[in-house]
């Protein structure tokens, strides 16, 4: 098995994400996909930080910083202001933290979604706020710590699923990747490309700070969140299409994922059996899904 | 071409006229005739422009400012709520100098909820960094917001047309509506030289620490500084074009006045015809109409306020805790000048209360009658 | 190319107020800020042993010519087999396989079929590769005693750099146990020929019909050759040391087998029992089997601690021959004219160890039975003769007396193969061989070991095998072993017909797919692709790290699939 990817970099080393950061990876990947003709709106999050502080950049595409919950809109402003001086081939990306999507970006994006603006809006998810130093958002899992949810009252609520969210816009695109299947990550952003319309890509991208990992673990704990059926791989088309990308071939209890990380490090059985169950019922929904036929399609 | 129009679609036509290409606005009364005039000119194809029907202001100030740095022409008008929703975006949008232009119309903050009019909204975004431009009539609406996109753009500050809520935005007077192609004489095309460019890509807007963020804001504070001088040429241009001017404050008899009445806004309108009935009377008393705020044009007001006896500021507006707001800025311009008159801060018409005739007569009479004010603020019309 | 010979960078100026832009617009890429400083670790390439070429008698490149049928290089594959066994259309037939014993995709699925790979690429490269000729011309010359595997490797490396070789062979056709032990359903005769003719090619003199102590001395040959290499196996027969054994109808296995491979039916008739567990014993029953007769093997110990290769065995079984387990000869029984009619045998059951490691048998007291049999044939092992060594010459218990690279007592004279070790296989006999003719040739840096002889106590980690659990799995998908096609047993009957047939192009290009190249690169890019930092550079196929710019954080080498990159400590890299 061997990974084909384009060969061109739209990324600079020298940036200034912590070792094994999968966040750096997804960008570096995301942009291998979509090529020069490229621009990206980064919100407050951990790339703002990464892209270098003035008077560095670490892309080689046009990049605009902006406010944290403005991520989708000024994605949605610069290709309206572009279409209209007539420069209709390039792609604006929006490139947000889990925190500036699904909490206090969400209504943007919503907004955004329902507009069907032309863009394509990635979530790399590293399921906290750990740009300001590891805090809970919405996309926080069930049961993890951090510094808002220490080990004595870990987050109860469990992550909120911002793809099927986006799935309910219906819009023309809707999918999740990871980093350890890159070759369905890039595919996934060359499809989106060539898609008019809202599209949106939830990336899990994991963080070895804050999720209490050695770094380079990074990519294996990727491949364990797909394999327990945690993250599941998959896209939508229309709000109605789904296909399932990775089938996970082996039945892999969701403790081997969890015991990876020490942000886990405090469940107990019960926890666990929980995890497994709520994984399992998200699964079979998703299964179910990806087979059902519509009537009316036929 | 003559018509009778009202305020907001005044500035309607002047966002039209000025070929703006990206609209990103989001409803408020008594704003929604701006961007109702707007969407049909966009569909009818009267202006080629991407209008985005935006879920909120905030989103509305962050899709202009991305518009523009993408290399479009930028606008969008808002009022009172929507106004300090755009908050962040407005800081923003100064510090990243890009020039877009924004149709404020002023109305009085809630809770309780009003629609009325008074200028608490604009005048709480004063220290952001935008360039603020009070006005006095339809024509002046149309006129202002035309000439606000050649100041934005030859300074890299955004700017901000204020107009009163229903008492302009509402009323319709006849406006002259200038042709499109002496419009385009007097106004090139947008042309941003730092726009997002695929062939020199750069970051904008990154993280920039106590090393150099202090002299961008130095930047910041030059170009207000000096837009002085290029809002008053822009004013001498358009009247070369248009054959109107409004300068960044009018004198209206102040040569011998003895009190000078300082006002924005529509209350100008109604002051104009006390200032003539007194003058008939022979009460020496003379009109300054602030229709530049920001930047404060420090030079106009010394040279013109210096020479009367006593300064009448009416304040459409509090600053909660200190005065009213245009009164302390021309009691800091006048500062330290040796025999500066004493200035009367009149508070009066907050939340759209009506500012009569007699209203203006009874502050007039006042300041003639009273030596020096004796409190910092002199509330009218207060019914307690 | 590093990324800062790529880019020239160099810190803006931001003195004046124009040096600055309006606002936060960028000026200089983050190559500006070399990340490389925050490293605790680094990593590093470096190749690890595969265990198939460590485990590898002669040290062939297993994992080497694998990748390069991966990559469609079938000549280079064969070249790269050739460097360290020069025969691989025999060793793909007949070698019992350390390698695939320690293969680590057996813990994953199941081992490779290295065997039937090598032999499609030997089986090819006689086809289409021309034979070698000598590089160049030497004065020296050798004598071999012996055409047996470790002669013929030895000759090969020798005449390859030029010395002048002869073998002295006492038989009349060439080949030793490869010929006359191994019967032609294993090792077909024509492919035999095919090999020797590389030697032929090299200039090899070979003098047939000419044994050593008989037709001419090894003192004479000491006189007229610079070197001497013996390696004339151990072709005694072991006597069962049991009454009658001298009867009519008893063979020893060597020269039953010697009959068949010369050609010759041995006569025999029906029942027939082969006395002893290794592969002669195997070989004389399955021949046996395909003259018509009915074999029955008698084994001593258990299956378990049967020395022949268990491929053998299997096939034996699978052939229908049955063994007799735990069971000894005590007297054969033969008529008054002494012929052969049964053996008398006792129940074994098995003790502590012996030298060997295997479980010494003990005899179950008063558990004697006959069994009735036609002929019986011995073959509890074969000895070496020594009659014909010099006197000066060390012997040991088993043979010649020989270190691992063949070197006697004699400063010139060599000694490889069964000779020195007792009975053993045709791979350590060519092993054997090639590094007596490498030390010979004076290239002793090119003489390889297994990684745990090299150093005393624990191998240090880039030189022990790469283990199972070195490897990452996650990027190989489960696929069994492609088992290599036999004839059926019904086709096998009264014929000497090879029974492996061999791989077809498609079996062939999917075992070889298989392969996890334990340790050693083959260019899969996973490190290049999963780099966050970009620090992994591809140039031409080569990577590199960019230390500059290389946080440490491991991801490559964990990715790695097959620990081909070392995580150094930082502190402890020496910078220059």
């Amino acid at each position: 098995m061997r990974f084909t990817v384009p060969e061109k970099e739209l990324m600079f080393p020298g940036h200034v994400a912590c070792p094994g950061c999968g966040g750096a990876l997804a960008m570096r990947l995301a942009l291998k996909a979509l090529g020069e003709k490229t621009m990206v709106v980064i919100p407050a999050c951990c790339w703002t930080i990464i892209d270098g502080p003035f008077p560095m950049h670490s892309l080689h595409v046009p990049v605009y910083h902006t406010a944290f919950e403005t991520a989708a809109i000024a994605a949605s402003g610069i290709k309206a202001g572009l279409d209209i001086q007539g420069k209709k081939d390039i792609t604006v990306m929006a490139w947000a933290g889990d925190g500036g999507t699904l909490d206090i970006g969400i209504q943007a994006l919503s907004g955004a979604a329902e507009r069907n603006d032309d863009i394509i809006y990635t979530c790399y998810d590293n399921e906290a706020y750990m740009n300001t130093g590891i805090q809970r958002s919405s996309a926080t899992p069930k049961g993890a710590w951090t510094t808002t949810t220490p080990e004595k009252t870990p987050k109860l609520e469990p992550k909120k699923n911002i793809a099927e969210i986006m799935i309910a816009h219906r819009i023309p695109y809707v999918a999740t990747a990871t980093l350890s299947y890159p070759e369905d990550l890039i595919n996934k952003f060359k499809k989106a490309k060539s898609i008019k319309g809202t599209k949106f890509i939830h990336v899990l991208a994991p963080c070895p700070t804050g999720w209490k990992m050695a770094p380079d673990l990074m990519i294996k704990v990727c491949r364990l969140a797909v394999e327990t059926k945690i993250f599941p791989i998959y896209e939508c088309e229309n709000g109605i299409n789904y296909t399932i990308n990775i089938m996970p071939k082996n039945i892999i209890p969701v403790s081997e994922y969890l015991k990876v990380q020490g942000r886990f490090s405090h469940l107990r059985e019960k926890d666990l059996l929980e995890i497994q169950k709520t994984a399992e019922q998200e699964w079979e929904l998703l299964l179910a899904k990806s087979r059902w036929q519509l009537a009316i399609n036929k | 071409m003559n018509k009778v129009i009202t305020g907001n679609h005044a500035v309607s036509y002047g966002a039209q006229l000025a070929r703006s290409q990206v609209i990103a606005a989001y409803p408020i009364t008594p704003q929604t005739q701006v961007v109702e005039l707007l969407s049909e000119f966009c569909a009818s194809g009267k202006l080629n422009a991407k209008f985005i029907k935006v879920e909120s202001e905030h989103s509305a100030m962050a899709a202009c400012l991305a518009a523009s740095a993408a290399g479009a022409r930028a606008f969008t008008a808002t009022s009172a709520h929507g106004l300090a929703l755009m908050h962040e975006m407005l800081h923003w949008a100064a510090g990243a100098r890009l020039p877009v232009v924004l149709a404020n119309i002023n109305r009085a903050m809630g809770p309780g909820w009003s629609v009325w009019t008074d200028q608490n909204d604009s005048l709480s975004q004063r220290d952001l960094g935008w360039i603020q431009l009070y006005c006095e009539s339809n024509q002046e609406v149309l006129d202002t917001t035309i000439q606000a996109f050649k100041i934005a753009e030859k300074v890299l500050l955004p700017v901000m047309i204020i107009l009163d809520a229903f008492v302009l935005s509402h009323t319709s007077e006849p406006v002259d509506i200038p042709e499109q192609e002496l419009v385009d004489k007097f106004l090139p095309p947008y042309d941003l030289k730092t726009k997002l460019d695929l062939a020199n890509p750069k970051s904008y807007g990154a993280l920039t620490n106590p090393d150099h963020y202090y002299e961008m804001r130095y930047k910041i504070a030059k170009a207000q500084s000096e837009s002085l001088k290029v809002i008053k040429e822009v004013d001498l241009d358009f009247y070369e074009h248009f054959g109107r001017k409004y300068g960044i404050v009018e004198t209206y008899r102040c040569d011998d006045a003895k009190v000078i009445l300082v006002t924005s806004g529509t209350i100008t309108g109604t002051a104009r015809t006390i200032i003539n009935e007194m003058r008939e009377r022979g009460r020496k008393v003379g009109l300054l109409k602030q229709k530049l705020f920001r930047p404060t044009p420090f030079e106009e007001l010394r040279s013109i306020l210096y020479k009367a006896q006593k300064i009448a500021v009416i304040d459409r507006n509090i600053s909660f805790g200190h005065s009213g707001i245009f009164a302390q800025e021309i009691k800091s311009a006048l500062y330290g000048l040796a025999g500066a008159p004493p200035i009367f801060d009149y508070i009066i018409g907050i939340g759209g209360r009506d500012v009569t005739p007699d209203d203006i007569r009874e502050i007039i009479d006042n300041t003639f009658k009273t030596e020096a004010p004796q409190e910092p603020i002199i509330w009218r019309g207060v019914r307690l | 190319m590093k990324w800062l010979e790529k880019y020239k960078i160099s810190p803006p100026v931001l003195e004046k107020e124009s040096d600055y832009p309006d606002w936060a617009i960028s000026l200089v890429p983050t190559l500006l800020n070399r990340t490389g400083t925050w490293r605790i670790f680094r990593p590093i390439y470096e190749n690890k042993v595969p265990p198939c070429n460590n485990e590898c008698p002669t040290n062939e490149k297993i994992q080497g010519y694998f990748d390069y049928v991966k990559q469609g290089k079938l000549l280079d594959a064969y070249k790269l087999i050739l460097e360290d066994n020069p025969f691989p259309s025999i060793t793909g037939r007949v070698c019992y396989h350390p390698c695939e014993g320690v293969c680590n995709r057996k813990d994953y699925d199941e081992s490779l079929a290295i065997h039937c790979v090598e032999r499609y690429i030997g089986d090819w490269g006689i086809k289409h590769v021309p034979f070698a000729k000598p590089r160049e011309k030497r004065k020296e010359t050798v004598a071999i005693i012996g055409s047996g595997p470790a002669g013929m490797a030895a000759a090969y490396y020798l005449t390859l750099d030029g010395f002048n070789v002869t073998i002295f062979e006492r038989k009349t056709k060439l080949g030793g146990m490869l010929r006359y032990g191994i019967p032609a359903y294993r090792l077909p005769k024509k492919i035999l020929d095919s090999e020797f003719k590389k030697l032929t090619a090299l200039g090899v003199k070979f003098k047939v019909n000419c044994a050593i102590g008989k037709d001419i001395t090894l003192d004479s040959l000491r006189k007229s050759y610079d070197y001497i290499i013996i390696g004339h196996g151990a072709h005694k027969n072991r006597p069962l040391g049991i009454p009658n054994e001298n009867a009519a109808g008893v063979f020893s296995g060597l020269e039953f087998l010697f009959q068949i491979n010369s050609g010759k039916k041995p006569k025999i008739r029906k029942k027939v029992a082969i006395i002893g567990g290794g592969n002669t014993a195997i070989d004389a029953a399955r021949s046996s089997l395909r003259l018509g007769s009915i074999p029955t093997i008698l084994y001593r110990r258990t299956r378990t601690e049967m020395p022949a290769v268990p491929d053998e065995v299997d096939a034996a079984e699978k052939e229908g021959i049955k063994i007799e387990f735990l069971v000894a000869p005590v007297k054969v029984k033969a008529t008054k004219k002494g012929k052969v009619t049964g053996i008398e045998l006792i129940k074994m059951k098995l003790g502590k160890p012996d030298a060997s490691g295997r479980r010494r048998p003990v005899p179950v007291e008063k558990s004697n039975f006959v069994l009735k049999f036609n002929n019986i044939i011995s073959a509890i092992g074969e000895q070496v003769d020594l009659s014909m060594l010099s006197k000066d010459i060390e012997k040991s218990e088993w043979g010649v007396k020989a270190d691992n690279i063949g070197r006697t007592n004699i400063p010139n004279v060599f000694a490889v193969g069964d000779c020195v070790t007792g009975p053993k296989t045709v791979v350590e006999a060519f092993g054997a061989g090639k590094r007596a003719a490498l030390k010979i040739l004076g290239e002793t840096d090119k003489i390889k070991f297994k990684a745990e002889m090299r150093n005393a106590g624990e191998a240090s980690m880039n030189q022990r095998p790469v283990k199972f659990t070195d490897l990452n799995l996650d990027y190989f998908e489960h696929a069994n072993k492609i088992p290599g096609p036999e004839i059926q047993v019904a086709a096998r009957k009264k014929n000497c017909k090879e029974v492996h047939t061999g791989y077809n192009k498609a079996m062939f290009k999917q075992e070889t797919e298989r392969c996890f190249s334990c340790g050693v690169c083959n260019k899969c890019d996973n490190c290049f692709v999963l780099c966050p930092d970009l620090s992994v550079l591809k140039d031409a196929g080569d990577y590199e790290f960019d230390y500059d710019y290389c946080k440490g954080c491991g991801v490559c080498a964990r990715e790695c699939p097959r620990y081909a990159i070392t995580m150094l400590e930082e502190s402890k890299v020496e910078v220059e």
